[in-house]
């Protein structure tokens, strides 16, 4: 395997994991299927899109086109996708867990809800959009790197330095301040956490706006690489969701493990002469179909036992 | 003097009610070939009439036949459009009937219900298109190759949990796509199979006999699967799946029972793939080609909409979402992509607002109609009722209830004149003239309840010896003693009883 | 002594069945009370009721002088968290613990309470002193403790609030007779500005130190006993 493989590996693991993680979060603490992750990507991606196409006369006539305009330009894009993404999670909160936290059947009651919103902001996308793919600035630039005699793409390397920023930050967000310490109470015992004076209605706004902000982010992200369309989040969506599922909903290491193995997967299966990228979902998606069936609780499951 | 009008007692006085004379045996037709009958007739008892009433219980049939019938009926006049549009709503509310077996009888939430129908249907136009298997026998393929998938996703969904499941079955329907889309074979046609052979004659295609002729194939299969979920669901397979059902504790009852519902449900599972793979062939037929749009997560995402408009585990509910589905989406037509949000939208607010979509908002408002009569109901008996709200519910009579009530409002009044000189007065004259507040407490004191009732026993014929006793209430028991005390007068027996039941008034 | 709460007339349930019937009852400030009766004769069920944890309840609860019940329930443990930052504090039954947590973090989440938050490692530090065991283990995981710990860990994670009343669920159950003397020792040992409530089916670990002992049976309660000297 050659240290390019490995970098589109790691760059694949990066936008899943941010995108798996975002669900497992949100299934173990609020106890939500998110199945309009996928639009949140999308959305995210667009107001990117409209926001660095409002911004780009702007910046250009005070910065120039030096290094800080692009800069700017970066900030803008994050930014945009970021807030986009959080005013997603509580579009999220106020119409999929705010009604029916405490009814019977919530779990799938959610998931439906959810579903609901996931279909109409696709197809009020394309409605207002059309179906024409957008392309974005290029935040990283043009160009490559030279690593020990293989070429590296500025949006592969900033992609997955981005994406291992912001995982970083979310785990020490829930490692070490008091939210995170409440969000992991309620992961873990949701009557317990209500006798700490955690509430499950106040706790979910933020859960919801991170795992929102996470999506957007994964957007922004992968904009570099891809272009943006209505139908974009579907595709990591599923992945972020088969691989939520892969490390076992509700871990967290599970996941970026899990995002980690079918990055490897795609690149591997890629790039094999005989299967080639027509077969890549197929195998992603057989190979899990086979952990679950011989771990039923996935790869979180495996890392409870041996803890144990 | 003029004519009262005397409505009907009940909630329901335009219900069709019969009145069965009480000598006549009854008489009732039977469906051949089994015991069982039409219509659920129930003789009843109308506590206020006094009299038998024969009531219709289950209406389900009527309106499903009712339902029916006028879509037979009507269809045939219908533009050339909509009946395609009828055609195309009875195959998708047949696939939602099974997919209702799958995910409400046997509980488990597969969604790879679009999967197996693509499956068969394309085996099944394969072996037509480049076998040269004539067409009714694509009816008998298509449900072997349902039956062999069914039994291979089955395999998964005893050990996986249902969130697991379900989202991996989701997974099925995207490698069929890519499967069937990267066919050498089938790369010309993106995909898709066509020229199938088909029970419509090939002039006759998109013309109007044609159409009738598919809505009429249609209709059959919407009856045919219609037929599979009462067969299922309403005989043994059914009643054991219900028994397990509605909790862990259940499943684990039924377990140490001797209900075997794992197999109940597998077993259900494959007759659905079964009945699945028979639709898939028709699908086919009826288009007469199949392409890989069928595995799409769109089309998927369409019919689970349909499921949850309609209440998800409900063959009504099934029938009712397709219909409101089927009509946005094929009838307002130029909408665009709006009808898909108006879907969503739809989709949403039944989720939010109801429990089980639409046909289960009847039942969710009886429901809550109860609730709130209960609440009402505790509210009265916290303010001197005397039923507790959950016994309240269970007392038929409702009559009883108010008697209570009034019973113990009484008895609040009475406890207020017991005073000394009233028990002072009744000691010297038991019998005689009495002051208003006694003569009202030993009013109430007379029409008592027989059971626990104090009566004087003389203890030997002829001699003034006296004791208390209380009567059982229950013809054949004896009285039982109240104390070893002895009265030497009747007079004073007669006080010491008026004695028991002031104290017992007290303590109520 | 004010009272610090006063129950009128409450009844509460889990769906349609009543489990409490017009509960009556006053805690003074200061007042440690045994709460004694078989299972399921609602023990539990009035601690849940005080809390809000139960489907439904009427009649009125007052913390010190303030109606927290009353209301039909909106759901169970809705309005739970807002109850224990007005000063409840709550170890309940089966303890409720978080057990990937650190015994550290299980405490600073006892003090999640704005005005606790500041003092927590005052506060971290009382607990340690009260059960000296838990010192030694501050950094492991609390779900691999020993169920012993674990109750201390989960009374711990109760005093690490400022409440005016404090309820114990059933501190003895499912603990060794030694194991559960020393833990009713420590509750015993609390310096308790405010009132205590400790349900128990074990009366012979409530005689003797307990201010006043309350039977309950049926969903009702059956009078003080009193001090009572078991034979």
């Amino acid at each position: 395997m050659d240290l390019g493989l490995i970098i589109y590996a790691l760059n694949l693991a990066a936008i899943y994991s941010l995108m798996a993680i975002g669900i497992s979060i949100l299934w173990s603490s609020v106890g939500m299927i998110n199945m309009a992750h996928g639009a949140t990507f999308a959305v995210s991606g667009y107001a990117a899109w409209l926001a660095t196409a409002a911004m780009k006369p702007i910046i250009a006539t005070t910065f120039g086109n030096g290094a800080l305009a692009s800069f700017v330009m970066a900030g803008t894009l994050t930014s945009a996708s970021l807030v986009a993404g959080a005013l997603c999670g509580a579009i999220i909160y106020a119409l999929a867990f705010l009604p029916i936290h405490d009814k019977p059947n919530y779990p799938v009651r959610s998931l439906i809800i959810t579903l609901a919103l996931n279909i109409g902001t696709v197809q009020g996308l394309l409605w207002f959009f059309g179906p024409r793919s957008q392309g974005l600035p290029k935040i990283f630039g043009f160009g490559r790197w030279e690593v020990w005699g293989t070429k590296i793409r500025y949006d592969q390397a900033g992609t997955i330095i981005g994406a291992t920023i912001i995982m970083a930050l979310t785990l020490a967000w829930l490692r070490y301040s008091r939210r995170g310490l409440e969000v992991r109470a309620m992961m873990q015992n949701a009557e317990g956490a209500a006798y700490s004076g955690i509430s499950r209605q106040v706790t979910a706004l933020p859960v919801l706006m991170l795992t929102g902000a996470l999506a957007g982010m994964a957007a922004a992200l992968l904009s570099q690489t891809i272009f943006v369309s209505p139908t974009s989040g579907v595709i990591p969506l599923l992945k972020g969701l088969t691989i939520a599922l892969l490390g076992g909903l509700g871990s967290v290491p599970g996941a970026v493990i899990g995002a980690l193995l079918i990055g490897f997967l795609e690149a591997i299966i890629g790039a094999v002469p005989f299967l080639g990228q027509r077969y890549v979902m197929f195998g992603t998606f057989i190979f899990i179909i086979c952990v679950l069936i011989i771990r039923p609780r996935g790869i979180g499951g495996l890392l409870d036992d041996t803890r144990e | 003097m003029t004519d009262k009008v005397y409505y009907k007692v009940g909630r329901r006085p335009w219900e069709v009610k019969g009145h069965p004379d009480g000598h006549a045996s009854r008489q009732r037709s039977r469906i051949p070939f089994t015991n069982r009958h039409w219509l659920k007739w129930r003789d009843v008892h109308n506590p206020k009439t006094l009299q038998r009433e024969r009531v219709l219980v289950d209406k389900k049939p009527l309106w499903w036949s009712i339902g029916l019938s006028l879509l037979l009926v009507i269809t045939p006049f219908l533009p050339n459009s909509l009946i395609s549009v009828a055609s195309i709503f009875c195959i998708y509310a047949a696939i939602n009937i099974l997919w209702t077996l799958i995910v409400g009888t046997a509980g488990i939430f597969s969604l790879a219900t679009l999967a197996v129908v693509g499956m068969s249907g394309y085996i099944a136009a394969a072996a037509n298109v480049y076998l040269g298997v004539p067409w009714p026998f694509m009816l008998l393929i298509g449900p072997a190759v349902g039956l062999a998938a069914g039994a291979i996703l089955a395999a998964p969904s005893t050990r996986l949990d249902g969130l697991y499941y379900a989202l991996l079955t989701m997974g099925v329907a995207e490698i069929c796509r890519v499967f069937v889309s990267q066919l050498r074979a089938l790369t010309p046609t993106g995909g898709a199979i066509t020229q199938v052979d088909s029970f419509i004659p090939e002039d006759w295609f998109l013309q109007r006999p044609g159409l009738l002729l598919g809505f009429g194939g249609a209709f059959l299969l919407l009856l045919g699967a219609l037929l599979v979920w009462r067969l299922v669901n309403s005989e043994r397979l059914g009643m054991i799946l219900r028994a397990a059902k509605t909790s862990r504790e259940d499943e684990a009852f039924s377990e140490a029972v001797g209900i075997d519902f794992r197999r109940a449900r597998l077993l259900v599972f494959l007759i659905s793939s079964a009945a699945l793979g028979v639709v898939g062939a028709f699908y086919a037929m009826y288009y007469r080609s199949i392409s890989p749009t069928i595995f799409s997560l769109d089309q998927l995402l369409l019919l689970f909409a349909m499921m949850v408009i309609g209440g998800l585990g409900r063959a009504e509910g099934a029938v009712v979402g397709a219909a409101i589905v089927i009509l946005i989406d094929k009838g307002l037509i130029e909408l665009g992509p709006l009808r898909i949000i108006l879907v969503a939208a739809i989709m949403l607010l039944v989720t939010i607002f109801a429990r089980e979509g639409f046909t289960g908002s009847r039942d969710q408002f009886r429901d809550f109609r109860k609730r709130k009569a209960g609440e009402r109901r505790a509210h009265r008996t916290e303010k001197g009722g005397e039923a507790m709200p959950e016994e309240a519910t269970e007392i038929l009579d409702k009559q009883e209830l108010y008697y209570r009530r009034f019973n113990k409002r009484l008895r609040e009044r009475l406890k207020l004149m017991v005073t000394p000189e009233l028990i002072e007065e009744h000691r010297v004259n038991p019998l005689g003239h009495h002051s208003d507040a006694l003569a009202r407490i030993l009013n109430y004191f007379r029409r008592g309840e027989m059971a626990d009732k104090y009566v004087i026993m003389r203890l030997k014929n002829g001699e003034e010896r006296f004791r208390i006793m209380a009567v059982s209430g229950i013809k054949g028991m004896p009285p039982r003693i109240v104390d070893d005390r002895e009265y030497d007068a009747l007079y004073d027996a007669y006080h010491a009883v008026f004695l028991l039941r002031i104290n017992d008034l007290l303590e109520s | 002594m004010p009272e610090i709460l006063e129950i009128t007339q409450l009844s509460a349930g889990y769906g349609p069945l009543r489990v409490l019937h017009e509960i009556d009852l006053t805690i003074k400030s200061g007042e440690r009370i045994g709460l004694v009766g078989l299972n399921g004769h609602g023990k539990s069920t009035l601690v849940r009721a005080i809390t809000h944890m139960t489907g439904w309840q009427q009649g009125s609860i007052k913390l010190d002088g303030i109606e927290i019940g009353g209301s039909r329930s909106l759901g169970a443990g809705r309005r739970t968290p807002s109850l224990v930052k007005k000063g409840i504090g709550v170890a309940p039954q089966g303890d409720a613990i978080f057990p990937g947590l650190s015994v550290r973090k299980h405490l600073e989440c006892g003090a999640y309470t704005k005005q606790a938050w500041k003092h927590r490692k005052t506060r971290i530090d009382r607990v340690f002193d009260i059960f000296p065991p838990l010192r030694s283990l501050e950094h492991s995981l609390v779900g691999k403790l020993s169920g012993g710990e674990r109750r201390m860990v989960s009374i711990g994670r109760m005093l690490m609030t400022e409440a005016k009343l404090y309820l114990v669920d059933e501190p003895s159950l499912g603990l060794a007779p030694k194991i559960s003397h020393r833990v009713m020792e420590a509750l015993w040992a609390l310096p308790v500005e405010g009132a205590m409530i400790i349900a128990e089916q074990n009366v012979k670990l409530l005689s003797d130190r307990a201010d006043r002992i309350i039977g309950m049976h049926a969903g009702r309660l059956r009078g003080d006993v009193g001090h009572v000297e078991l034979t």
